[in-house]
């Protein structure tokens, strides 16, 4: 198949974008991972509470949508340190498998309940650039898609400033790193573990703010599949490394962008695991993962 | 050492048997009592070939592996057996075997995949290969498979027959009883102690000359298989098949069951199929839709946390509670 340059510029910017969602996920997933050696299978539903809220506050203020991020990750934030508390540090160090089974209990309720309250009805809300392109290198893209590019760097950047420039982060470090050393070091490593779960859930919350403004729709069952990419992320760029987790989103969402170009749209979804699939055989620690536990 | 108990079922022998025979005598008596209602009988057929999905999940857990995406298997042995059936005009049940064969092709091409893989890891690859075979099932297999309106399956009994669905029931029971019974048979001989061995403790398990990969190929098979029938047995009963049946909820389900009952158990998955179908149907009998599910979310959690060894250690745990209290005063 013949792709021309042109098409190929506008799925790289397309794979950019939609790799920008994914990559806030996976970054998550990934601060919680290194905290608290726990894997949150529900992210994706952290997620869709996130595009929720947004669609709540957006129906009751009217907004800029892109302002809800105010609101969006605070509460998030909340939803993610009662998860903690309530369900995952009770299981803390017993059977490995506990946690996935924890977190498929924690998808039936929180799918649920929103439908309960939102109705499982497709919802959609429209960001008000939404008719506006602009062009970036010869390429036409909406300023939407640009804005949450620029978006999730600006967040990448405080997160990094975060983590390596207050007391609080390189707590957080130093707890991933050394669970025991570190709290021989006098570091709270259970408000760790709350901690780096309130900012995994914050960045889903942001996550699914930016996917609502994006035009995509949404109910309450549609954070399985962004979730699942996610974890091909993390596996792809390395469980626990943080720049794995951002190479490996925008390789992710190039990768699927073309897959949908040459197999047809059916395969969006399936892509993500022959990928996962693929790099679990050639390089089971993922490309920027340090040796395998 | 490998306590044989532990794995086989909690409690003394004696209420094991026991437990059975009431479980055997219930199955036999239920659909005599309340007649043809046939309302009950189809939730009893359908818990009764969950019961062998099921068991055959939790047969995985024996050698310390997991998986988030059966209904790959389940769903495999279901369009096998239906197009087998259909091109060939044999019997369901005969065909169904055929199916559980198909499932456990594909089951040890994935296990070979996933057999060096981890918890997560393993969970994250047999999750995605269910959504690949959906996938390929509604593309490029669309042919055959009907895409996504599926395709009509031949009844396991035509309805002509008088009383079809009660002859179905027992069938279903009898082939239920068999599976349960070979499982049991697996885990008390020699690989069933290999199979402990490796979930305790591979690396012990390998200088004792016990080859890890072989035995968690075989649990892999065996549990493909068997979910493979189960599947082919429901689509059967049902008399038709979408690509809906590699769903998430099918493959999460057994997962529920296993867990409430026991997981690493044999009575754990019977026990919780039961339990959970009984409240399930109990909640949807007062009209909840989407609170059931909260609910068995709910309950799925409480469990995990607070009877982490399932419903079945529920007595023990009483048991163990009063003689505390007793002692105490």
């Amino acid at each position: 198949m013949v792709v021309s340059s042109d098409v190929l510029l506008q799925v790289m910017i397309w794979g950019l974008y939609a790799g920008c969602i994914y990559i806030l996920l996976a970054i998550g997933l990934n601060l919680i991972f290194g905290v608290m050696k726990i894997v949150n299978f529900a992210h994706g539903e952290l997620l869709m509470l996130g595009a929720y809220v947004t669609f709540t506050f957006y129906a009751l203020s009217g907004f800029n949508p892109y302002v809800l991020l105010a609101a969006s990750v605070p509460v998030l934030i909340v939803v993610g340190v009662i998860i903690e508390r309530t369900c995952f540090r009770p299981i803390l160090g017993t059977g490995k498998l506990n946690e996935i089974f924890i977190s498929i209990g924690l998808i039936y309720i929180i799918q649920n309940a929103a439908a309960m309250i939102w109705s499982d009805e497709w919802q959609i809300i429209h960001s008000p650039f939404e008719h506006i392109t602009i062009s970036v290198f010869g390429v036409n893209m909406p300023l939407d898609y640009l804005i949450i590019i620029i978006t999730t760097v600006i967040i990448l950047i405080l997160l990094f400033l975060f983590m390596r420039r207050t007391r609080l982060g390189k707590a957080m470090r130093a707890t991933s790193q050394n669970r025991k050393g570190a709290m021989l070091m006098g570091i709270n490593v259970e408000r760790m573990d709350m901690l780096s779960f309130g900012i995994g859930a914050g960045l889903a919350g942001a996550a699914g703010t930016l996917w609502v403004v994006s035009g995509q729709v949404f109910n309450p069952y549609m954070g399985s599949i962004p979730a699942i990419k996610a974890f091909a992320i993390v596996i792809l760029g390395g469980l626990g490394s943080i720049p794995g987790a951002i190479i490996g989103g925008l390789i992710y969402g190039i990768a699927e962008n073309f897959a949908i170009l040459t197999l047809g749209g059916a395969w969006k979804d399936a892509i993500s695991f022959i990928i996962l699939i693929l790099v679990l055989i050639v390089r089971p620690t993922g490309i920027f993962g340090e040796s395998a536990e | 050492m490998i306590d044989m108990n532990k794995s086989l079922g909690i409690g003394s022998k004696k209420t094991r048997v026991y437990g059975t025979i009431f479980l055997l005598i219930l199955a036999v008596i239920i659909p005599l009592i309340f007649g043809m209602n046939l309302y009950l009988l189809t939730i009893l057929i359908l818990t009764i070939i969950f019961i062998i999905y099921a068991s055959s999940w939790n047969f995985l857990t024996y050698t310390g592996q997991g998986s988030l995406g059966h209904a790959a298997f389940f769903g495999l042995g279901g369009y096998a057996s239906a197009l087998v059936a259909t091109a060939s005009g044999l019997s369901p049940y005969i065909t169904i075997f055929i199916g559980g064969g198909a499932a456990a092709l594909v089951g040890l091409f994935i296990g070979a995949v996933c057999v060096r893989l981890k918890e997560w890891f393993l969970a994250m690859v047999t999750f995605g290969f269910a959504i690949i075979i959906q996938t390929l099932m509604v593309s490029q297999f669309a042919g055959v498979t009907g895409g996504w309106d599926g395709i009509a399956a031949p009844r396991l009994i035509g309805s002509d027959v008088p009383n079809h669905q009660l002859i179905e029931y027992y069938s279903i029971v009898l082939i239920a009883v068999f599976v349960i019974l070979l499982f049991w048979l697996i885990l008390k001989s020699k690989i069933g102690l290999a199979f402990a061995a490796i979930r305790e403790n591979e690396m012990e398990a390998r200088a004792a000359g016990i080859d890890p990969v072989k035995y968690r190929l075989f649990a892999f098979l065996v549990s493909a298989y068997f979910s493979g029938v189960a599947g082919a047995l429901e689509i059967h009963n049902l008399g038709y098949i979408t690509p809906e049946i590699f769903g998430v909820d099918i493959s999460f389900w057994p997962i529920i069951y296993s867990i409430s009952g026991g997981l690493g158990t044999l009575a754990g998955p019977i026990v919780g199929t039961i339990v959970i179908t009984l409240i399930w149907d109990g909640l949807q009998s007062y009209g909840l839709t989407y609170l059931r599910f909260v609910i068995i979310g709910l309950l799925l959690v409480l469990i995990i946390i607070f009877l982490p060894k399932g419903l079945i250690s529920l007595p023990d745990k009483i048991k163990g509670y009063l003689d505390k209290k007793k002692k105490g005063s």
